[in-house]
């Protein structure tokens, strides 16, 4: 059996989630189909920034210019999703007085406005600044929630009759006469699969682009690079902090909800898939993060993870990750494909824009992007963080590190109908504190079998394949009072309740 | 600031300390332990692991490498180590059954067999919980009991939920202290038509007087009823570190609770004195000698850093096993990490080496080479080397 349709996009990132709300609102039908749930690739693993686009100035100036449009239409259009938290770049002694010079000219040319602060001046404003800076430099960087971002675009889309399908991997692209004429997908716990057939597919498939490409008979260039991010317990500053000289590991670190998330490394991966953290990366970006905030240095880090940018090769070079444009490029295949790579989130909006501008070109269509002057729909009921609602009913959490309760855990459970656990975790942030679930799963896994929504029978390995995935990101950042309770952990799982002993 | 003065001064309330001053206490000598909080023995199953990674725990001793606390100990001190604590459980209301020559299996939550030696007597009848129908009851609300993790995994159980009208093991455990509460969940047991076979609850039975709810219920239903150990907070863990405490204070010792170590004072290879911040006004204790207990990473007596781990209160060498990347294996469910090999070494007598300290013991966790998780001897190893400590200590005083 096989459904019709006229656009299938394949990725549920931000740019995916970006094309299905612009198609929907240009009054196209379509299917997303992701493989895991949304924001699973880079967006998902980035550290949540809304470039101004100052650190691009310098080098790349398109891209640059794109970020600050982009930034100013997201603060409007995206509200609640967005945290207007203003940045820096700080100079500290040694770094080079040129490149601060060409940066502000730069910023200047590409219309990023800079304030530029006195050391004291900038300590006021992030009093967790090392006191040694030379100086700061105010720009408008802002910090996003990617996830939230996603979900946002999608409920558009469904409203408007766009079908998205996550958890769904794609297996096939049909192809007929050399053309793309649909997918074949298999439901991720099921194994069943389902047949779509449309008019045009569109790869917004990031870092396995290529992968999507060649399904397709069709090739990507792709120059894939791994960048490591690490998370604190808390709060260090309420600023974004870049530092200011060249691009390089550890440069930024970037305030989100209740944490700060400090990054990157940049190291050349052949795969998407199956990504390990060195330890030494962690070294290496929270040597990098203390020297901005000395307080990182002996702050709570709850864990790591890492991400590959979907970067474009550079026609002929092997160039290192840094140093290619984080540009966007639409290609299209010629053969009912079309793919969107590059970019970045802080312009998913305008590459989704350009995308379906290609695609309707191809159908014959000819309706105007709205998606710059609407604002995202489901805004309102969104509840941020009411600390009130979430102690009112302490009897009931289940999830102590972020207060989550059981109804809310019910709640995400029956509006979804989801037999994944990580689905709830993303929608309550259950398992997001500092224990990174290590208490809460079990509880979250527990009700779902109470509800008759997972079937325990395989709940035991939902929940050791929730705690090998866990470990990936806390053990490269094992130390301190993370280590105390990664040990406490191991205690509940190996010694209370026995797993690992051949059971289960 | 209190000046005090003592014959040992204990550090860390945990098993092990507990079992060094409760040894020390019985024999006469002026004893105090300092303890900062609750120990992490609260957030256990109350069971007593011995040697969970062999079928005799007593022969599997010998096989351990030498440098293991057990074979630091010897057998023999293993043995009377853990008679004794059987012994001084019967005495305090809580007895603990098995045999040393043959661990045992009891039901986890989730339905799994966990591998343990010493159980108290609210999970005697868990053994063999495969041989016989189950009926599980638990409580609505409850947040850390699941019942259908344990009858998807086992055939023969049913399952009903009481309502206590509250969530959390600890509000069950005290609900479980008054006589009225018991009563009326004896008679919504007897109401229920149960099939043959056993009863088995997470464990909430009281804090106060286990053995005789379990009686209760036994004698209302004529039905053998077990616990289940659940997740931190624990029921049986607290009523564990509580006999032991009790027991303590009932030898004449001095507690010093909800006191941290602030300072040491050495002199001339010996501790002379440690300095105590608490909620009160700081005092001094000095001593003829002292017994660190304060537990591994979960208890604080290690603390790790970036790339090293540190000793809180002496600042002792600490063994570490490599460099920071070689402290974990990728598999989450590996039979032990290497990290958890480090500790205090310390010679026969339990005195750590290299710190030229003659008057100071160790015991419990914060030993070397102890690899708890890898050969599942927890309580086991606390008692044990508590116990050798305690009587290395006993060498020097007398």
């Amino acid at each position: 059996m096989s459904t019709r349709t006229d656009v299938i996009i394949i990725g549920g990132g931000a740019t995916g989630c970006g094309i299905a709300r612009d198609l929907a609102l240009r009054g196209v039908p379509h299917y997303l189909v992701e493989r895991g749930d949304f924001a699973s690739g880079a967006t998902g693993a980035c550290h949540g920034l809304l470039h101004s686009g100052a650190r691009y100035a310098v080098r790349d100036k398109e891209a640059a210019r794109e970020c600050i449009t982009e930034n100013a239409i997201l603060k409007t259009i995206a509200k609640k999703c967005v945290e207007v938290t203003g940045g820096l770049f700080v100079r500290l002694p040694g770094d080079s007085k040129r490149y601060r010079d060409e940066f502000l000219k730069s910023c200047e040319a590409t219309g990023i406005e800079t304030v530029i602060l006195s050391p004291s001046k900038a300590l006021e404003l992030v009093p967790s600044l090392n006191p040694a800076i030379e100086e700061a430099v105010r720009v408008p960087d802002c910090s996003i929630d990617p996830f939230r971002l996603c979900l946002l675009n999608a409920t558009t889309s469904r409203r408007l009759g766009g079908n998205i399908l996550t958890h769904h991997e794609v297996v096939e692209i049909i192809r007929e006469k050399g053309r793309c004429v649909g997918i074949r997908a298999r439901e991720r716990l099921t194994g069943e699969i389902k047949e779509i057939r449309g008019r045009i597919v569109v790869n917004a498939s990031g870092a396995w682009g290529d992968r999507v490409a060649r399904m397709a008979g069709s090739r990507v260039p792709m120059a894939l690079s791994k960048g490591s991010l690490v998370i604190t317990n808390h709060r260090l500053t309420n600023v974004v902090i870049n530092r200011l000289r060249p691009p390089s590991d550890g440069d930024i670190i970037v305030p989100n909800e209740a944490v700060c998330l400090a990054g990157t490394t940049s190291i050349p991966v052949d795969s998407p898939d199956n990504l390990e953290i060195d330890p030494s990366e962690v070294d290496t970006v929270t040597t990098q993060a203390e020297q901005m905030v000395p307080a990182f240095g002996t702050t709570r880090l709850i864990r790591a993870y890492t991400g590959v940018r979907p970067l474009l090769k550079a026609s002929g070079t092997e160039a290192d990750g840094r140093s290619i444009s984080r540009g966007f490029q639409i290609i299209d295949h010629k053969n009912g494909m079309i793919s969107i790579l590059g970019g970045k989130l802080t312009t998913y909006r305008l590459m989704a824009e350009k995308t379906v501008d290609v695609v309707m070109d191809v159908l014959g269509f000819k309706v105007p992007c709205r998606t710059a002057e609407l604002p995202l729909e489901g805004q309102d009921e969104l509840s941020g963080y009411p600390l009130s609602k979430r102690l009112s009913k302490l009897d009931d959490i289940v999830c102590e590190c972020e207060l989550v309760s059981r109804s809310d855990v019910q709640r995400a459970v029956n509006a979804m109908a989801t037999p994944y656990v990580g689905d709830i975790q993303h929608r309550t942030r259950l398992g997001m504190g500092p224990c990174q679930g290590g208490f809460c799963t079990y509880r979250a896994l527990g009700i779902m079998q109470e509800m008759g929504r997972v079937d325990p029978d395989v709940s035991l390995s939902i929940l050791k394949e929730f705690l090998q995935r866990r470990f990936k990101g806390i053990r490269p950042a094992l130390w301190g009072d993370q280590l105390r309770e990664e040990q406490l952990i191991e205690s509940i799982y190996m010694g209370i309740l026995a797993m690992g002993q051949g059971h289960g | 600031m209190g000046e005090h003065g003592y014959d040992v001064v204990i550090i860390g309330g945990g098993v092990a300390g507990l079992t060094a001053s409760i040894y020390l206490a019985g024999k006469g000598f002026r004893t105090a332990l300092v303890s900062r909080g609750d120990p992490a023995c609260c957030l256990s199953t109350g069971c007593i692991d011995v040697l969970g990674a062999h079928e005799d725990p007593m022969k599997g001793i010998d096989r351990l490498p030498r440098n293991h606390p057990y074979r630091i100990a010897g057998r023999r001190t293993v043995i009377d180590a853990l008679e004794a604590f059987l012994g001084l459980m019967e005495e305090r209301g809580l007895p603990y059954r098995g045999s040393l020559g043959r661990n045992t299996g009891i039901l986890t939550p989730i339905g799994t067999t966990k591998t343990t030696c010493l159980v108290p007597i609210t999970m005697e009848a868990s053994s063999g919980f495969t041989t016989t129908h189950i009926h599980v009851v638990s409580f609505k609300g409850l947040r850390d009991f699941y019942p259908s993790y344990i009858t998807s995994r086992l055939a023969n159980t049913s399952v009903s939920v009481f309502d206590a009208g509250t969530s959390s093991t600890l509000g069950l455990a005290t609900k479980f202290d008054e006589p009225s509460f018991v009563d009326d969940f004896c008679a919504w047991l007897s109401g229920l038509e149960l099939p043959p076979g056993k009863i088995a609850v997470p464990a909430v039975l009281g804090l106060k007087d286990p053995k005789a709810v379990l009686q209760r219920i036994r004698a209302s239903t004529g039905r053998e009823i077990f616990e289940i150990p659940t997740l931190p907070p624990s029921v049986p863990g607290i009523r564990l570190f509580r006999a032991l405490k009790d027991a303590f204070l009932a030898r004449g010792g001095h507690l010093y609770w909800g006191n941290a170590v602030a300072s040491v004072e050495t002199r001339s290879g010996q501790v002379e004195a440690i300095t105590m911040a608490g909620p009160c006004r700081p005092s001094r204790a000095h001593a003829r000698a002292f017994i660190l207990a304060t537990g591994s990473f979960v208890g604080g007596g290690l603390f790790a850093q970036r790339g090293s781990v540190r000793e809180t209160v002496f600042d002792l060498d600490v063994k570490v096993p490599g460099p920071r990347r070689d402290w974990f294996l990728n598999d989450f469910f590996s039979p032990g990490h290497p990290v958890e090999a480090s500790g205090i070494e310390v010679d026969s007598s339990f005195r750590p080496l290299g710190c030229g300290l003659k008057n100071l013991f160790a015991c419990g966790s914060i030993l070397a080479h102890g690899e708890i998780m890898r050969h599942r001897c927890g309580h086991g190893l606390a008692i044990a080397t508590g116990s050798a400590a305690a009587r290395a200590c006993e060498r020097l005083l007398s």
